[in-house]
C-alpha cells in the first residue's frame, strides 16, 4: 500500500501525465460537444492563449511583465515583514515580559485575514503602491510571527539546561539554542506567509490596480473574456508553485541537519 | 515567586492594551491630529458597532444580515468540501489506483489561491450565491483532501501486519486502523480549510457582491466610513475566532471519545 | 601532588538536600535528606529502582535544579545554578541537532570565549578520545544512539569540568552497545581522570563501573546503603564475587520497593 521505490515513482509520473491528459481531454470534449463551451473556453484555446500572451500583450503588457509587476510588489515587503515577524515572534516566545506586552494586541489582530485589510489599507495609504506594500507586509508579518513564536516556545528545556551547564550566558542561549531551534518553525511560517502574500496581492490587484496578474483576471472578467481570465489563473498558479518550490529549496540548503543519512 | 510573576505579566498585558487604545483615543479624539475620515476614535468605532446591529444604512443591511449572508455561503461551500474531500482523500491514500490518477489534478490546483477563481466563476455562474459557494468549495477542498490523504499515509505498517495476522479484511483495516490514525491530520485539514474558506469569502465579497461583510467594508471605503470598515474587520475576526473555537471543541470531543475506547 | 591526599579530598559535599515539587494538586517530596560526599577522581554510581528520584537527585547535585533545603558544595563553593565547572551527560543525549559533532563538542569552550584554534584542538582531542575521529562533520541524526552518546561524553569532557554527572546515559541503548559503552567509559575515565557521578537503574552496570555504589530508596528518595567496590578493572561480569555482590544489592533493592 505504501511504497516509495524508484519504480513506483516512475510509475507515478506516468500516471500523472495520463491523468492530466485525460482531464484535459474530458474538458476539451465537454466544451466542444456540450453547451459548457459557451461558458468556458476549451483547454486548446486556453493553452494557446497562455503561450500567445508572452508575445501579444494583455492590456498594456505581455504576461511576464504583469508577473514581474506582481512580484515587485510582493518580494521586498514580504522580506521586510518576514524579518519583523521573526524578531517579534522569537522574542515573544522566549521572553515572557515581551509576550505579556505584545501578545494581547497581536491576538486581537491575528484573526483578521490580511485580505480584509484591503479597504482600510486603501483609506490609509491610497490606491497606489503604498497600500499594497502595507498588505504584503501584514500578510508576511502575521504568519511568520505566529510560527516563530511557536518555534521559540517549543525550545527543548533539556538543551537549555545543557547550555547553562556548559557555561552559556542568557544571550548565548537565545542565539545558540532558541534561534536555531526555531528555524524549522520559521520556515513553515515563511511558506504559509508566501502563499498568503501571493493570494493577498492577487486580491489587492483585483480591487485596485492597472497591471499585475490580479489585474489580468479582473479586467478580463469585466470584458467577459473567459480565455484571458483562465490564462491569468494559470499564471497565478504557476508563479505560486515556483515561489513555494524556491522556498523549499532555500530551506533544504539552510536546514541540512533535519536530513537523515542512515 | 512564580505567582507574583504571573500577576506582573497580567498587569503588563492590561497596561499594554490600555496604552494601545489610549494612544489611539488620544490622537483621534483628544488631539484630533488624525482625521476621522482616516481613523475614527475607538469610541466612534464602538458606537458604530452597536448602531450597526439595528441600522441598515449606509450599505443596505444590518451587521447581522451581512454576517449571516457571509456565513451561509461559507458554511455551504465549506461543509460540501468536507463531505466530499475527506472520503476522497482517504480513498486516494488507501487505493493506489485512485491516488495515481486523482492526486496530480489536486497538485495542480493547490498553488492557486481561492480568490483567483472569483472572476472565472462570475463569468460562468454570475455574481450570486452559486459562484461564491463554488469558489469557497474549491479553496476548502484542497487542504481537506491533501491532509486526509497524508493522515492515511501515516498508518504504521506494524499495525497493518498485526491486523492482517488477525485476519482483518481490507475494509476492516481501513475503518479500524487507518481512519482512526488519520483523524488528527483530517482535523488539521478541516481547520486549515476553515481559515481558507473564511478568507476567500471576504475576498470574493470585496470583489463582487451585493451583501456580506466583505461587501460592507468595501462599500464603506467608497463613502469614507472607516468606522464601519473597522467594525467589519473586527466582526470578521470575531466570527473567524468563534468558528475556530467551535472546531477545536468538536475536535476535543472526537479525540476524547477515541481515547475512551 | 601527594597522591594519598589527592584521593581523599572531597569534591562534592551535599548536606541535607531535599526536593519538593509543588503543583495545583499539592506537593510531592521527591528526595529527602540526602547527605553525600564524593572524593576526587572517584567513580560513584547512584543506583535506585525504576521511578525513584534518581534524576532529581543528580539534577540537584549538579545544580540544574535548586534544592528545596540543604546545600551542595563543589570544591568548597556552594552551587545554586548550572555552571561550566560541572559537566552533564543526559539520558536523551541532548545534542544540538543543528550543530555537527565538532560544533557540539566545542560548544562549551566557544561560549566561554576560548579562541578558535585552541578550542578546535581541545575538541579534536576529546573526539578522538571517545573514538569518533572521522565523524567531526556529521550531524547528530546521522549517528547511531551509541555514537550520539559518545558525542555527549566528549562535549561534557571538553569543558574540562571538575565533576561529570551522567544521568542514565546508556539507558536507551541496546544491550550490545551498552556493554561496549561501559567498557568505553572506563577507558575514557582512566585516560582522562575526573570525578564522575553516574546514575543508573542497572545494578550490573553499576558494579562494573563504580568505585562506590550508593543505593537509593523509592520516593521520597533517601540513601539506603553504600557499597565500596574494590574489584580490579577490567571487571568480569561472570566472576563469582561480582555475581554475589549483584545478588546482595538486588535483594537489598527489592526490600526498598
Amino acid at each position: 500500500m505504501i511504497d516509495n521505490t524508484r519504480r513506483s515513482r516512475k510509475h507515478g509520473a506516468r500516471a500523472a501525465v495520463i491523468s492530466i491528459f485525460v482531464f484535459l481531454l474530458i474538458w476539451q470534449a465537454a466544451t466542444t460537444f456540450t453547451s459548457l463551451g459557451i461558458l468556458m473556453p476549451s483547454p486548446l484555446i486556453s493553452l494557446s492563449a497562455f503561450f500567445k500572451s508572452f508575445i501579444v500583450p494583455i492590456g498594456p503588457y505581455p504576461i511576464f511583465i504583469h508577473i514581474y509587476w506582481s512580484l515587485v510588489r510582493v518580494v521586498p515587503f514580504y522580506i521586510v515583514g518576514a524579518i519583523a515577524g521573526i524578531i517579534l515572534g522569537i522574542t515573544m516566545g522566549w521572553y515572557k515580559p515581551v509576550a505579556a506586552i505584545f501578545r494581547p494586541i497581536f491576538e486581537i489582530l491575528r484573526p483578521i485575514p490580511p485580505i480584509a485589510w484591503i479597504p482600510i489599507a486603501i483609506v490609509w495609504f491610497g490606491i497606489g503602491e503604498g497600500s499594497k506594500w502595507f498588505l504584503i507586509f501584514l500578510a508576511a508579518f502575521m504568519n511568520v510571527t505566529i510560527n516563530s513564536f511557536a518555534g521559540a516556545r517549543s525550545t527543548d528545556p533539556v538543551l537549555v539546561g545543557c547550555s547553562k551547564m556548559l557555561g552559556a550566558s542568557d544571550w548565548q542561549i537565545f542565539t545558540t539554542v532558541v534561534l536555531p531551534g526555531s528555524v524549522p518553525y520559521i520556515f513553515a511560517g515563511l511558506q504559509v506567509a508566501l502563499s498568503s502574500s501571493w493570494a493577498t496581492i492577487v486580491a489587492a490587484e483585483m480591487i485596485r490596480s492597472s497591471e499585475g496578474v490580479g489585474w489580468i483576471i479582473i479586467s478580463s472578467q469585466e470584458t467577459n473574456n473567459s480565455v484571458n481570465t483562465l490564462v491569468g489563473v494559470v499564471a497565478i498558479g504557476i508563479v505560486g508553485f515556483i515561489l513555494a518550490v524556491i522556498m523549499r529549496e532555500v530551506e533544504a540548503v539552510l536546514v541540512k541537519w533535519t536530513k537523515r543519512d542512515i | 515567586m512564580q505567582k507574583n510573576k504571573t500577576l506582573l505579566y497580567l498587569i503588563l498585558s492590561i497596561v499594554s492594551l490600555a496604552l494601545f487604545i489610549g494612544i489611539w483615543y488620544y490622537f483621534t479624539a483628544v488631539l484630533q491630529i488624525v482625521s476621522p475620515k482616516t481613523l475614527p476614535s475607538p469610541v466612534k468605532v464602538f458606537t458604530t458597532f452597536i448602531d450597526k446591529f439595528t441600522n441598515p444604512n449606509p450599505d443596505g443591511a444590518t451587521l447581522l444580515v451581512h454576517a449571516l449572508s457571509s456565513l451561509k455561503i461559507t458554511l455551504t461551500g465549506y461543509l460540501t468540501a468536507i463531505v466530499i474531500g475527506v472520503p476522497l482523500g482517504i480513498a486516494m491514500a488507501w487505493y493506489p489506483k485512485v491516488d495515481l490518477y486523482v492526486r496530480p489534478i489536486f497538485d495542480l490546483l493547490k498553488p492557486i489561491p481561492g480568490v483567483a477563481w472569483v472572476p472565472l466563476m462570475i463569468i460562468m455562474l454570475g455574481i450570486g450565491f452559486a459562484s461564491k459557494v463554488t469558489v469557497i468549495f474549491i479553496s476548502a477542498i484542497v487542504p481537506v483532501l491533501l491532509n486526509s490523504y497524508s493522515g492515511i499515509k501515516q498508518t504504521r505498517d506494524v499495525h497493518i501486519w498485526v491486523a492482517r495476522t488477525f485476519g482483518a479484511s481490507d475494509w476492516q483495516m481501513l475503518t479500524r486502523i487507518a481512519i482512526p490514525t488519520s483523524l488528527p491530520y483530517v482535523m488539521t485539514g478541516i481547520r486549515v480549510a476553515l481559515g481558507a474558506a473564511w478568507t476567500t469569502i471576504v475576498a470574493a465579497e470585496l470583489i463582487a457582491s451585493t451583501e456580506g461583510l466583505g461587501f460592507m467594508i468595501q462599500q464603506s471605503r467608497g463613502i469614507y466610513r472607516p468606522d464601519i470598515i473597522i467594525v467589519g474587520m473586527v466582526t470578521i475576526g470575531i466570527i473567524g475566532s468563534v468558528l475556530g473555537l467551535l472546531l477545536m471543541l468538536i475536535e476535543s470531543v472526537l479525540v476524547k471519545g477515541r481515547s475512551k475506547v | 601532588m601527594d597522591e594519598a591526599r589527592h584521593m581523599s579530598k572531597s569534591i562534592i559535599v551535599a548536606q541535607g538536600i531535599s526536593k519538593t515539587f509543588t503543583n495545583k494538586r499539592g506537593s510531592t517530596k521527591v528526595i529527602e535528606n540526602i547527605n553525600l560526599e564524593v572524593r576526587e577522581n572517584e567513580f560513584l554510581c547512584l543506583v535506585g529502582p525504576g521511578q525513584c528520584g534518581k534524576t532529581t537527585a543528580v539534577n540537584v547535585l549538579s545544580g540544574l535544579e535548586p534544592a528545596s533545603t540543604g546545600t551542595v558544595k563543589i570544591n568548597g563553593k556552594t552551587i545554586t545554578r548550572p555552571g561550566p565547572d560541572r559537566g552533564f551527560v543526559f539520558q536523551s543525549t541532548a545534542l544540538y541537532p543543528w550543530l555537527t559533532v565538532m560544533g557540539n563538542v566545542e560548544y562549551g569552550p566557544k561560549v566561554r570565549g576560548i579562541k578558535k584554534s585552541e578550542r578546535r584542538e581541545k575538541a579534536q582531542y576529546y573526539i578522538n578520545l571517545v573514538g569518533l575521529e572521522g565523524f567531526e562533520h556529521s550531524y547528530p541524526n546521522q549517528l547511531s544512539g551509541g555514537m550520539q552518546q559518545r558525542v555527549g561524553i566528549a562535549r561534557a569532557y571538553c569543558n574540562e569540568p571538575v565533576v561529570l554527572f551522567m544521568d542514565q546515559p546508556f539507558g536507551a541503548l541496546d544491550a550490545q552497545t551498552r556493554y561496549l559503552m561501559q567498557e568505553e567509559i572506563i577507558r575514557i575515565w582512566e585516560t582522562a581522570k575526573r570525578t564522575i557521578v553516574f546514575v543508573t537503574n542497572n545494578i550490573e552496570e553499576a558494579i562494573y563501573l563504580a568505585d562506590r555504589i550508593v543505593l537509593l530508596t523509592n520516593t521520597p528518595t533517601q540513601i539506603k546503603k553504600e557499597y565500596k567496590i574494590d574489584f580490579p578493572r577490567p571487571r568480569d561480569y561472570t566472576d563469582p564475587d561480582f555475581l554475589a555482590l549483584r545478588e546482595e544489592i538486588t535483594n537489598e533493592m527489592d526490600k526498598t520497593l
